[in-house]
């Protein structure tokens, strides 16, 4: 004879009453597998995405960078003089006044950057817009200026060279590094010669001695490194010009804080990092609010398919809760069955979706897709976070015990009188 | 003489819905231990209400209800559950056995909740009593597959299960064919002869009635007779 005893009887009521009712209780657990599924897949591949873009942004940009905010757009002259409440000036073709963007005493500050503890590197830069051109196409750029070891010791350019090598930035006077992107509109290739216009009318013939590709989108269809001594030849500046200071720190967390007190310091603008891709973390808020709201939505849906089946249940094995009251059964025992259920239904669908999450992760992270978007990927990169798997199973788990709290408390609720004088 | 196991004193219950009116109507009464007792009376007499008031399930009364010298509403809910489960036996005129268990489950439930005995001892008793009851054959068939005296068989083997002290009944044969009808007012005189059972039952049925030592007659909420014996006259 079967031994059915060793089991408690609450869970054995629990049990007879999901296997009675299987079609629905197996929807109920897929509801949750799927949410739970979404939100795995979600979560891993948008802050796949998005720690992609940090490492690479931490890596490639400046924690700290330091330039001088030159305010372009002045008040009107006439409006300092006047009220203007009463009276109505106007004044036509005002010319932004000629202020400089250098960074006075560039290197002096840069020398007592150096000198600070938390700071791993700093490199002076002189960036300016200029026309590359190789016989007869043509292509806008930033040029930018930099000392070639500082700089590689801050972003690792070598490391992201695809061809040439970085020492010929230092061996040739006239060496450009152009970013994939860029040489390949130009349609220059290593150790081609090209030609570099300013803004001013200088022009410079150069040698290609490097392609580089950072992997962000933008800088590699844009930009071309040059020394910056060729920079202040092109601006016809003195070598103390420089424009921007790169500030890379021991540790990237405390940018903030660091990037105020150096503008308190040195009376230019300070910007940490994050500051400075303001624009792209804006959008990785937005994105991970939208998904919020996906997955939550989900889990909501879900938790009514599960409010659902066990209300059914409940009314349909009124005699049965009535009877057990009878026999002695107390509320909680009632409620502990329903609850049972609700849980069982939410574990197994959690875990199932747990595995299918992951499956569809490890999928799709195999596709070879080459985005070219904001930045640039082969595959999509999805973050295997752990913490993420926890936190779904976590969220499946409350949502599902929320749902079925209340049929459950209402099942314990129950008056077996009135069922039994009801029939 | 030793004391009674059931005394009510002065119970009223007063429904309000749709009108006011006294369902029970200052109801006193004793029930002696191994007494067989049955509440009779037209519908609407208020014989089931008081037989679910004297049982525990309704606590929702004025005066009071004493079982085994314990009075039930000092008893807070969860103890009143426990007092049931080990106290009280109900067998309703459907069987209410929950339908997706085997017979053997269905009679264990209530000695599961009590969890006094080993799983062995449980079924030991569970089997033991089935036998008694003439199903013991059927116990590993699901409840559902049962013809309606045996299963009614199965509902009064689950009121057993736990030797409660006293035995409830909602018109038990109210469903039942006449064969079976017999069937079970005879099991219920041997549980009464043999193991001193008390029984208080509600019935319409005057066969039932005449096997009973009391016959309680209910009208308007009040007890119009309460008489030794049955008696033609007394209902």
């Amino acid at each position: 004879m079967k031994k059915t005893s060793a089991r408690s009887p609450l869970l054995n009521i629990a049990w007879v009453h999901l296997i009675s009712k299987k079609r629905q209780t197996i929807v109920a657990m897929l509801g949750v597998m799927f949410g739970v599924t979404v939100f795995i897949f979600q979560a891993g591949l948008l802050t796949g995405l998005q720690s992609y873009f940090v490492e690479k942004t931490v890596n490639t940009t400046a924690h700290v960078h330091i330039y001088n905010d030159v305010r372009v757009a002045r008040p009107h002259v006439l409006d300092l003089e006047s009220d203007t409440s009463s009276t109505w000036t106007v004044v036509r073709n005002q010319k932004p006044r000629d202020e400089e963007r250098r960074l006075r005493n560039g290197y002096q500050i840069l020398r007592e950057i150096e000198r600070d503890a938390r700071v791993e590197g700093v490199a002076p830069y002189l960036g300016l817009q200029g026309i590359l051109r190789y016989g007869m196409s043509q292509q806008a750029g930033t040029l930018a200026g930099i000392d070639v070891q500082r700089e590689d010791q801050l972003f690792h350019v070598a490391d992201n060279l695809i061809a040439g090598e970085l020492q010929r930035m230092e061996t040739l006077p006239n060496a450009v590094i152009l970013g994939s992107g860029l040489a390949e509109k130009l349609g220059a290739r290593l150790n081609d010669n090209i030609t570099v216009i300013s803004s001013r009318g200088v022009s410079l013939d150069m040698k290609v001695v490097g392609i580089s590709k950072t992997g962000i989108t933008l800088q590699d269809n844009t930009r071309a490194y040059i020394s910056i001594r060729n920079a202040q030849r092109l601006l016809q500046q003195s070598a103390a010009y420089i424009t921007d200071i790169n500030v890379r720190l021991r540790d990237v967390d405390i940018a903030q804080s660091v990037a105020t007190e150096f503008q308190n310091v040195f009376g230019y603008k300070a910007e940490d990092w994050k500051e400075a891709n303001a624009n792209v973390f804006g959008i990785f808020r937005i994105q991970n609010l939208t998904v919020s709201f996906v997955i939550i939505s989900i889990l909501v849906v879900s938790g009514f398919g599960i409010f659902n089946i066990l209300m059914t249940i409940i009314y349909e094995k009124m005699p049965d809760i009535a009877i057990l009251k009878a026999m002695g059964y107390r509320d909680r025992d009632i409620r502990r069955v329903f609850l049972i259920e609700s849980i069982a239904i939410g574990t197994t669908g959690g875990l199932l979706g747990l595995l299918l999450g992951f499956i569809a992760s490890k999928i799709v992270g195999m596709i070879p897709l080459n985005i070219q978007g904001f930045v640039s990927v082969q595959y999509l990169i999805i973050n295997f976070n752990p913490m993420f798997y926890l936190a779904a199973f976590g969220f499946a788990l409350v949502s599902t015990t929320v749902a079925g709290y209340f049929p459950a408390r209402k099942a314990a609720r129950f008056d077996p009188v009135e069922i039994i004088r009801s029939r | 003489m030793v004391s009674p196991i059931i005394t009510a004193t002065h119970v009223t219950k007063t429904f309000t819905e749709p009108l006011e009116f006294k369902v029970l109507n200052d109801i006193s009464l004793t029930v002696d231990r191994g007494e067989f007792v049955v509440l009779v009376g037209p519908s609407g007499s208020g014989k089931t209400t008081l037989m679910y008031a004297l049982s525990t399930l309704d606590t929702d009364y004025d005066g009071s209800i004493t079982i085994d010298g314990i009075d039930i509403r000092s008893l807070d809910r969860d103890a009143i559950a426990d007092f049931r489960n080990s106290m009280i036996g109900f067998v309703f005129q459907f069987h209410y056995l929950l339908p997706d268990f085997t017979v053997l489950q269905n009679v264990m439930l209530p000695a599961q909740r009590r969890g006094v005995l080993s799983a062995d001892e449980m079924e030991d008793r569970a089997m033991k009593t089935l036998s008694m009851l003439g199903v013991a054959d059927q116990a590993t068939k699901k409840s559902s597959k049962l013809s309606g005296g045996q299963q009614q068989r199965v509902a009064i083997a689950r009121a057993l299960i736990n030797s409660p002290k006293i035995i409830f009944g909602d018109e038990p044969t109210g469903n039942l064919d006449t064969k079976n009808t017999t069937l079970v007012l005879d099991i219920l005189n041997e549980l009464k002869s043999e193991l001193n059972q008390t029984i208080l039952m509600v019935t319409h049925d005057v066969q039932f009635a005449r096997r009973a030592d009391r016959i309680i007659s209910i009208r308007d909420g009040r007890i119009v007779d309460n008489d030794e014996h049955y008696s033609p006259s007394s209902h």
